[in-house]
C-alpha cells in the first residue's frame, strides 16, 4: 500500500461522507451519527496511516508544499470535525466540513509536492510546531462551520421558515457550544503551535520581530481573536449573532495566514530553494511573501530534511 | 400444541374504525378490559382456533384464525359481536370491514405502526396492540400463527419508528410548541411563563413538561384564575406587576390571555433579553387576537411566533408522516405476504411432522399386536425393520409432493387435502383434549 494509495482511500471515505451527511437532509437511513462517524474516522485513520508511511519513507520531506498543506489542512480538518460531532453531536455539520474535507484532499493529489526548505533547524519542535498549527486551523475552521449553520438557524428561525433544513439543524444553543468548544480547544493548541514557532524563531539569522512576518502577526491576530472570542462567550458579553460573526472573521484571518504562508500553486520568483519529495534540491528561487525561504545565503544540507 | 391453520385464507379480521363508523357505534362496540377474556372464549367457542381483540377508542378490531379457509368465519364474528353486546348485526355491518389473508395482516402491520391512525405516527397504538396481544396470550387464544403477527407487526412499528423517522416530525400545536423551543435550547430544566389561563395553554404547558421543563409560573389579570390554573398543572401563580422580571427569568413565555390589545411590546422584550445577556427567549402567543406586539420578533435574541407559526410547523410534520406512510404501504404489504408465506411453510411442516406421527403411531399398533400374539423376538425384529421400510416407502411421495406444493405456492392446499385424507386434524384435536385431561 503506497502513501497516495492510502491517501486515495481516506478520500473516497470522506466523499462518502459528504453524500451520506447531504443526503441525511431527506433520506432517514443517513441521519445517523454513527454512520458519520464511521465514514470521517475511516478517512481519517487511512490519511494519518499515509502520512505516517509518508514520514517513513521521505525522511527529508517537509510537508510544506502546496500539495502537503491541503492534505494536512484535510487531515486536520476531518479531525476537528470528529472530535465536534463526539462532543455536540451536530451531525448537519457534516454536511459543511466533509466536502470541504473531500475538496482539500483531492486538491493534495492535484498540486505539486516541490517543497520549500525551512529556515529553521528541523527537528521535533518543527513537527509539533506543524502539527499543532494545522490542528489548530482545523478547530478554527469547524468552529466556523458551526458559526454558519448558527446563522442559517437564527435566520430559519427568525424568518420561520419551518421546512426540512430547520428541522435537521440542532437547536442555537448547541451551535454555540460547538463554536465555543472548538474556539477553546483550538486557541490551546494553535497557542502550542505559536509558542514552538515562536522558539524556532530564535535560530532566525539575522533574528526577526514577529510583526515583520505577515504569516506570523495574521496567526497572532487570530489567536488573539479567537481568544477574546472564548472570554467573552465565557463571560457572556459575546454572544449570539455577534459571536458567529466573530468567528467567521477568525476564519477569514486563518484563510489569510494559508496565503501568506503558503503560496498554492502561485509562481515562484528566484531565489528559493526548493527541494523534491525525495530530498533532492533541484532549483533555487525566491519567494516574495514566505519568510521561510528568505535565506539564499544558507546553503542546505541533507540533515536539515529529516523531520515532520 | 394448536393445530396449524390450513391456509392463510384461515387468518380473518372484523373491525370498524374511525374511518367507517361514528363513535357512537364505535362506543357501543367497544369491549371493556375486564370483559376481554370472556369475549376471547366466546370466540374459541365459535371454532376459531386463536382470537386477539384491540378494541381502543378510534377502532374495535377482532382477529381470528379459522379452522381452514372457512367463508363464512366473518359471519361467525359478526355473530359473535351482535350476541356479546347484544346489538343486531344490521345496525353494525354496514360499518365493517372485513379483510382476510394477506390483507387482513397487511391491515394488522398499518394499524401498529399507526399508519391507520388519525395522527400518523402516534405512538399509543403500539402500546394498545401489545396489550391485546398480551390478553389474548394470558387467556390461551392466542397461538403461533397470532404471535408470529404480532410480533412482526411490532418489530415493523418500531423499524418504522427508527428508520423511517415517522414519530419524529411534530403533528400537533402542542408538539410543534415544544419543537420550536427545542430549536432554540434543550428545554430540559428550563422554566416557562404562562400569561392567560386558555385551555389550549394548559396542553402546551403539559407536552413542555412531558419535554422536561421544571419550573411554571402562571400570571393572569385574575389572580384567582392564576392560583387555580398553576394548582391545576402544577406551576406557581405571579403576579402579572412582575411581568418585566419573570420574563427575563422564563426561557419560554406562552401567552394565551385574550386581551384584546397587546400586553407585550418590544421594549419590555428589549428590557428582558438584555438581562438576560444573550440567551435565547422564546414567546409563544398563541392569543386570538394576538396579545404579543409582532415588532417583539424583530429584538435580537428574542423569538416569537403565533398560533399560525405552530399550525405550520404541525402542517409540515403531518405532510412528512403522509410522505413517510405512502414510502411504508408497500413495505407493510410485502412483509404481510412474506409472513403468511413463513407461516405456510410451517403449516406445510407440521402436517409433514402430523403425518410421519399417524404412521409412527400405527406401526407402533401393530407391533404391539404382534408382541402380544407371542411372536419370537428374531420374527419380531424382522416385522419391525420391515414395517419401517414399508412406512418410508409410502410416505416418500407425499412428503416429497407436499414440499413441492410448498415451493410452488399450492403448499397450504396440499396439506389441508393431507390433512382431510388421513383425518389428521381431528387426531391433532384429540391429542389436545388428552393433554388437557
Amino acid at each position: 500500500m503506497t502513501p497516495e494509495v492510502l491517501s486515495y482511500a481516506a478520500l473516497a471515505c470522506f466523499v462518502l461522507g459528504s453524500v451520506a451527511a447531504i443526503a441525511g437532509f431527506r433520506v432517514e437511513t443517513f441521519r445517523s451519527n454513527a454512520l458519520q462517524f464511521v465514514l470521517a474516522g475511516a478517512g481519517l485513520a487511512l490519511k494519518t496511516v499515509s502520512i505516517g508511511i509518508f514520514c517513513a519513507t521521505s525522511p527529508t520531506h517537509f510537508f510544506n508544499s502546496p500539495a502537503d498543506v491541503c492534505g494536512l489542512l484535510a487531515w486536520a480538518l476531518s479531525f476537528s470535525y470528529l472530535v465536534a460531532l463526539a462532543v455536540c453531536a451536530v451531525r448537519s455539520l457534516g454536511a459543511l466540513v466533509l466536502p470541504l474535507v473531500s475538496v482539500t484532499l483531492l486538491l493534495s493529489h492535484i498540486f505539486n509536492r516541490q517543497g520549500v526548505t525551512p529556515s529553521v533547524p528541523a527537528g521535533p519542535l518543527l513537527a509539533l510546531h506543524i502539527l499543532a498549527a494545522f490542528l489548530g486551523y482545523g478547530l478554527f475552521l469547524t468552529a466556523c462551520g458551526a458559526s454558519v449553520l448558527y446563522l442559517e438557524q437564527t435566520k430559519l428561525l427568525k424568518r420561520k421558515v419551518f421546512g426540512v433544513l430547520f428541522r435537521d439543524l440542532p437547536s442555537l444553543e448547541r451551535l454555540e457550544r460547538l463554536e465555543l468548544v472548538c474556539a477553546w480547544l483550538g486557541l490551546g493548541i494553535f497557542a502550542l503551535a505559536l509558542a514552538a514557532g515562536g522558539i524556532m524563531a530564535r535560530h532566525l539569522n539575522p533574528p526577526r520581530p514577529f510583526w515583520s512576518d505577515p504569516k506570523t502577526l495574521a496567526a497572532v491576530v487570530t489567536l488573539i481573536v479567537f481568544g477574546a472570542l472564548a472570554l467573552g462567550r465565557t463571560a457572556r458579553w459575546l454572544h449570539g449573532r455577534a459571536a458567529a460573526l466573530v468567528v467567521l472573521g477568525g476564519a477569514a484571518l486563518v484563510l489569510l495566514t494559508f496565503v501568506l504562508s503558503h503560496p498554492l500553486g502561485r509562481p515562484v520568483a528566484s531565489g528559493d530553494r526548493f527541494i523534491e519529495p525525495s530530498g533532492e534540491v533541484t532549483a533555487t528561487a525566491h519567494l516574495v511573501l514566505s519568510p521561510i525561504t528568505r535565506s539564499p545565503d544558507r546553503p542546505i544540507t541533507r540533515s536539515e530534511g529529516s523531520s515532520a | 400444541m394448536s393445530p396449524m391453520p390450513e391456509a392463510v385464507d384461515a387468518l380473518c379480521l372484523t373491525g370498524l374504525s374511525h374511518y367507517t363508523a361514528p363513535v357512537a357505534l364505535r362506543e357501543r362496540l367497544a369491549f371493556r378490559a375486564e370483559a376481554l377474556p370472556r369475549a376471547l372464549g366466546a370466540i374459541r367457542a365459535r371454532g376459531f382456533l386463536e382470537a386477539a381483540i384491540l378494541s381502543t377508542c378510534n377502532r374495535v378490531e377482532v382477529l381470528a384464525i379459522a379452522r381452514q379457509a372457512d367463508p363464512d368465519a366473518p359471519a361467525r364474528i359478526r355473530g359473535f359481536l351482535s350476541e356479546f353486546h347484544g346489538i343486531p348485526e344490521k345496525e353494525f355491518s354496514a360499518s365493517l370491514y372485513e379483510p382476510r389473508g394477506v390483507a387482513a395482516a397487511q391491515h394488522l402491520f398499518e394499524v401498529t405502526a399507526s399508519l391507520d391512525s388519525q395522527v400518523l405516527g402516534e405512538t399509543e397504538i403500539l402500546a394498545q396492540a401489545k396489550e391485546a396481544y398480551r390478553v389474548a396470550a394470558e387467556t390461551g387464544t392466542c397461538g403461533r400463527v397470532l404471535r408470529r403477527l404480532f410480533e412482526r407487526s411490532f418489530f415493523l412499528s418500531k423499524e418504522l419508528r427508527a428508520e423511517g423517522g415517522i414519530g419524529r416530525a411534530q403533528a400537533s400545536v402542542s408538539s410543534a410548541a415544544v419543537a420550536l423551543a427545542n430549536k432554540l435550547f434543550d428545554i430540559k430544566g428550563r422554566t416557562v411563563l404562562v400569561l392567560g389561563t386558555g385551555e389550549m395553554a394548559a396542553g402546551i404547558v403539559r407536552a413542555l413538561r412531558a419535554g422536561g421543563v421544571v419550573e411554571v409560573y402562571v400570571a393572569s389579570r385574575t389572580e384567582s384564575r392564576a392560583a387555580e390554573f398553576a394548582q391545576r398543572e402544577g406551576g406557581k401563580p405571579c403576579s402579572i406587576q412582575k411581568l418585566g422580571e419573570f420574563l427575563a427569568l422564563a426561557d419560554i413565555t406562552l401567552v394565551s390571555a385574550a386581551a384584546p390589545n397587546y400586553i407585550l411590546g418590544p421594549a419590555q422584550a428589549k428590557a428582558a433579553a438584555s438581562q438576560r445577556r444573550g440567551r435565547a427567549l422564546c414567546i409563544i402567543d398563541i392569543s386570538v387576537p394576538r396579545n404579543v406586539d409582532p415588532a417583539v420578533g424583530e429584538v435580537e435574541d428574542v423569538f416569537l411566533y403565533d398560533i399560525d407559526d405552530l399550525e405550520n410547523v404541525a402542517k409540515e410534520g403531518r405532510r412528512e408522516r403522509e410522505q413517510v406512510a405512502a414510502r411504508w404501504r408497500p413495505r407493510l404489504a410485502e412483509e404481510a405476504r412474506e409472513c403468511l408465506r413463513e407461516l405456510e411453510d410451517c403449516g406445510i411442516q407440521y402436517t409433514a411432522q402430523r403425518l410421519l406421527e399417524h404412521f409412527d403411531a400405527m406401526r407402533q399398533d401393530v407391533l404391539q399386536q404382534a408382541h402380544a400374539g407371542g411372536m419370537d423376538q428374531r420374527a419380531f425384529d424382522n416385522l419391525a425393520r420391515s414395517l419401517e421400510r414399508l412406512q418410508g416407502r409410502i410416505l416418500h411421495h407425499p412428503l416429497q409432493t407436499l414440499k413441492q406444493a410448498g415451493r410452488e405456492g399450492d403448499g397450504a392446499e396440499a396439506a389441508a387435502w393431507v390433512s382431510r385424507l388421513f383425518r389428521l386434524e381431528q387426531q391433532a384435536s384429540q391429542g389436545t383434549k388428552d393433554e388437557t385431561q
